[in-house]
């Protein structure tokens, strides 16, 4: 990670440096490029907390879970219960205000997301490490039961978010554009959790097990150190991170059974664009894939393209694919 | 798991088999007499109506031999070569485009539009595997169901939005011969995809049991010592994953003749989904794995999909919790039954043999 | 055979369906040095790796400090204090070298204690402490292998051939630092070398298809020449 490769860095800049040049290109005024930037910094910032925990357990435990989307799905679906009227948990006597019943959401979301990851890799993979194949196939089928218990409590119908609070109606104005407050909130949000979670990879001693276990498992054993119970921290970590990238996306996006596929299947072409098990690589790759989506979203309206901003992060992944087979800093093989 | 050559007649070696065979040959006719009803299905003035028990437990073990098919292909690949595929339903789907595209968009006449349409799926499904392949095989193995993943998905989105072919409805095929057409004459069509689908099974057997196969199984169970070997094995994996498509492609094929209608969903996650868990729950890496999987699942779906279950006063429809409890199925089986139907039996088998 | 700090007996390791191990019994004595003789491919590695629960043994018992830690996970076999050194210099290449040491720290403060003791040994590592592992000359991996087994209180070291493909000066300065470490702890060394390998170690056990054939002092075995032509290959 410390010899990053200069072609890979070429690379980045061209592509994210293209994404703003068409943006700008595209956009007629000041006021609306800062609208697709944000948007795409908004939509980069969530990717990434999928993103994150799926390369992070990749390196580590060589599981690619696929049940990552699902763990945002059920963030959004706890955030949106817990904030709204009724359903299975109503806190609006408890907590009237909606705007601390919010945060309060989130947490409880990320906590059920952390729950259920613990007990996914503690009952579920934990049997498997020895048939690495078999550990893909469970969390495919993980991912389908979990999707299918949220149809059974929460219905098939989408939920739109309707509570109104504080920061998410909150707007500020900039080159003659109002701008969301709320987006601002989890790019910011997103960019202190990226720098938190490379302080830890980098300073921590936890960080420096998970970076060697990445490596070489077996010597991080030899040295007496019990990799299973990092695997279960990481692994939960990374579910609660999935989950509280639902919680905060909720009241954009609502809550529906399909966004958590929408999701995993752009963090994973982030993951494999910025090479797996590369913590930089899957920063980046993120808001490099949430800036395309948003260029392409800009891109899309008023054209017959309708599929483009879907199709996006994979025609970029194909991209860089073809120009560094392992991902920009993978080491693949 | 080596496989010992014995030296029996063809005949003696094959007998289960050829028992089977002449059941299905026969089971048109069976459940027909069984249920006083006609395999040719009701006349009505000089057309056949497709109708009565006969006709419908056709349409149910075709639906088999589709999925078998696929399932079988998708075992060549996971089972006996070790590589995973997310998007399988890509070759699926992607036949049936090429297909109902060649019938419904082109100016060719039918019998010539059926032969193009079919070779060009299949070559093109070929073509597909070979192309992920190329791309992805090297790497490690994720990667390649990754980026199957990541192309099923993609064709799916784009074709849910195509205007062409009529985005999430899809289009029907409404040009097929009637020896052909399943509404015109089921019982040709139950002959046309058993024939396939054992011929299927005879290619794979043959397959697996030749050298080429032989490889095949080196590189699942360990790639580096095959490589070490000296065999080329991005060779023998791009091999197994072509020939795997085009044999998804041929199940594609019979998807679009049986349902005359062409549609994004062929793409959906699930036709993949169900030939990994039908491999899975009849036995990895066994030739006889899938075909009890795509039956037993297939038949128990059919069986309690319009079913309800009581719990005390709750009423529960169980074809709205039948994707829950094919979920739940499928960790089970990964966990606890890992061998699948198949494999399960033969450890049973062999330790009750230790035992004597 | 109460002042062994290892005894195995008769282990039997399979990897896969192979049968790699086929009854080996070695014997380490406290605070010395014993060294596993043998041709590529005999079971060496495996040997340590049994030991160290990474390729655990279907058979046999591995008593350290007389008790059977034979199916213990490896982190746990290492918490009693034993070391592993493994082949081919496994260093973490990410890691700096300072991390490469910090990460084997068993109690806070284990690499603080040990310091001026590694770094009196290897001398090139202060230097290059926050280099990363990767970007070391193959001499410098090997002592940052060894030094790293050093960090905690280790009371065996199982060092798997250290001198492959070095240059003979490092050899030779590695090797004076292995003896030195037998004066804290006890060492079960893998060398292909026999030279070397006879000036440093007091005793010896030859591994031959998975079995260990021969066993005894290394003067004796320096003074028969017939029985390392059988084993060795070499006079
Ligand atoms: N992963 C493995 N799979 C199959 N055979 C192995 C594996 N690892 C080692 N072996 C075999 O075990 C034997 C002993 O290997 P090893 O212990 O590395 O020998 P040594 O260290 O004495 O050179 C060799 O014949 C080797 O081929
Ligand atoms: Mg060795």
């Amino acid at each position: 990670m410390a010899r990053t490769n200069r072609s890979s860095l070429i690379a980045i800049l061209v592509i994210i440096g293209g994404l703003i040049a068409v943006a700008f290109v595209n956009s007629n005024s000041l006021g609306n490029f800062g609208i697709t930037l944000l948007s795409g910094l908004f939509q980069g910032m969530l990717l990434f907390l999928v993103a994150s925990g799926l390369s992070i357990v990749f390196g580590l435990m060589d599981v690619l879970n696929f049940a990552q989307g699902a763990y945002f799905m059920v963030g959004a679906y706890v955030a949106y219960d817990a904030q709204h009227a009724g359903g299975l948990i109503d806190l609006t006597q408890a907590i009237p205000d909606p705007n601390l019943r919010f945060p309060v959401a989130v947490i409880l979301a990320v906590i059920v997301g952390a729950l259920l990851g613990v007990i996914l890799e503690r009952g579920l993979l934990r049997p498997l490490y020895a048939r690495p194949v078999f550990q893909l196939v469970l969390t495919f089928g993980v991912a389908l039961v979990m999707a299918e218990i949220i149809k059974f409590i929460w219905t098939t119908t989408p939920y739109s978010w309707t509570e109104v609070f504080g920061v998410r109606e909150s707007f500020f104005e900039l080159f003659g554009q109002r701008f969301s407050t709320y987006r601002l909130f989890v790019v910011g949000m997103g960019i202190v959790l990226i720098i938190l979670i490379a302080l830890l990879l980098r300073r921590s001693r936890i960080g420096i097990i998970i970076r060697a276990g990445v490596e070489d498992r077996e010597m991080v054993q030899s040295l007496g150190i019990n990799v299973q119970t990092v695997f279960t921290l990481v692994f939960t970590l990374g579910c609660a991170i999935a989950a509280l990238g639902g919680a905060v996306a909720a009241p954009f996006l609502g809550a529906s059974t399909t966004i958590g596929d929408i999701f995993l299947l752009q963090a994973i072409a982030v993951v494999v664009l910025g090479g797996m098990g590369s913590y930089e690589g899957t920063a980046i790759g993120s808001v490099m894939v949430g800036l395309a989506v948003a260029v392409a979203q800009d891109a899309a309206i008023g054209t017959s393209f309708a599929a483009l901003p879907s199709i996006t992060p994979m025609l970029l992944l194909i991209l860089v694919l073809l120009l560094r087979p392992s991902g920009l800093f993978g080491n693949a093989r | 798991m080596a496989v010992t050559p014995r030296k029996t007649g063809w005949l003696q070696g094959n007998g289960w088999l050829l028992v089977l065979l002449a059941l299905l040959i026969l089971f048109p006719f069976i459940v027909g007499a069984l249920t006083d009803s006609s395999p040719y299905g009701v006349a009505r003035g000089d057309r056949m109506i497709m109708r009565g028990e006969s006709v419908r437990w056709q349409s149910v073990l075709i639906e088999v031999y589709i999925l078998a098919i696929l399932t079988m292909s998708y075992n060549l690949l996971f089972g006996f070569t070790g590589v995973i595929s997310f998007g399988h339903a890509l070759f699926f789907g992607t036949a049936s485009y090429l297909f109902g595209l060649a019938l419904e968009f082109t100016e060719m006449d039918t019998g010539l539009a059926i032969v193009v349409g079919a070779v060009a799926a299949i070559v093109v499904c070929g073509l597909l595997g070979l192309l992920i392949g190329l791309v992805t095989l090297r790497l490690k193995g994720v990667y390649f169901a990754i980026f199957t993943l990541a192309v099923a998905e993609m064709f799916f989105i784009f074709l849910g939005r195509w205007q062409l072919t009529r985005a999430e409805d899809g289009f029907a095929i409404t040009d097929l011969p009637a020896w052909l057409d399943p509404t015109q004459s089921r019982l040709s069509f139950y002959y046309l995809a058993l024939v396939l689908a054992v011929l299927t099974f005879l290619f794979i057997r043959r397959l697996v049991n030749s050298p080429t196969g032989a490889v095949f199984q080196a590189i699942r169970e360990n790639e580096d010592r095959a490589q070490s070997l000296g065999y080329n094995t991005l060779n023998y994996k791009l091999f197994s994953i072509v020939i795997a498509g085009m044999l998804a492609g041929v199940a594609g094929l019979l998807q679009v003749m049986l349902n005359k209608k062409v549609g994004p969903e062929l793409l959906s996650v699930g036709y993949t989904v169900d030939p990994l868990l039908m491999t899975i729950i009849g036995g990895v890496g066994t030739l006889g794995g899938p075909i009890i999987g795509a039956a037993g699942l297939h038949l128990l779906d059919v069986f309690f999909r319009d079913r309800e279950l009581v719990l005390g006063s709750m009423t529960i429809d169980i074809a709205n919790i039948w994707a829950l409890l094919l979920g739940v199925i499928f960790i089970l089986a990964v966990i606890v039954f890992p061998y699948g139907v198949i494999g399960t039996w033969r450890r049973w088998q062999a330790r009750a043999l230790r035992k004597r | 055979m109460t002042d062994s700090i290892l005894e195995v007996r008769d282990i039997h390791t399979f990897i896969g369906q192979f049968h790699i191990l086929e009854g080996v019994s070695v014997s380490v004595p406290v605070g010395s040095i014993t060294v596993l003789l043998g041709r590529n491919g005999a079971g060496k590695t495996t040997t340590l790796r049994s030991i160290m629960g990474l390729t655990p043994p279907a058979r046999g018992q591995i008593l350290f400090d007389g008790k059977n830690i034979a199916g213990k996970h490896p982190h746990a076999i290492a918490q009693l204090g034993i070391g592993y050194v493994p082949e081919h210099r496994a260093i973490f290449r990410e890691l700096t070298v300072h991390e490469n040491l910090r990460i084997a720290e068993r109690k806070r403060g284990d690499l603080a204690r040990k310091a001026d003791f590694i770094f009196e040994l290897f001398p090139d590592l202060k230097r290059l402490i926050d280099l990363p592992g990767g970007n070391l000359s193959g001499g410098q991996q090997q002592m940052l292998a060894v030094a790293r087994a050093l960090v905690p209180d280790n009371r065996l070291l199982l060092i798997d051939e250290p001198s492959e493909g070095l240059a003979p000066v490092i050899i030779e300065q590695l090797m004076a630092a292995i003896s030195r470490l037998a004066e804290s702890s006890s060492v079960l060394l893998v060398e292909q070398n026999f030279r070397v390998a006879s000036r440093l170690a007091q005793q010896y056990v030859i591994i031959e298809e998975g079995q260990s054939p021969a066993a005894g002092k290394i003067d004796a075995l320096v003074q028969d020449a017939a029985l390392v032509q059988r084993y060795l290959g070499v006079a």
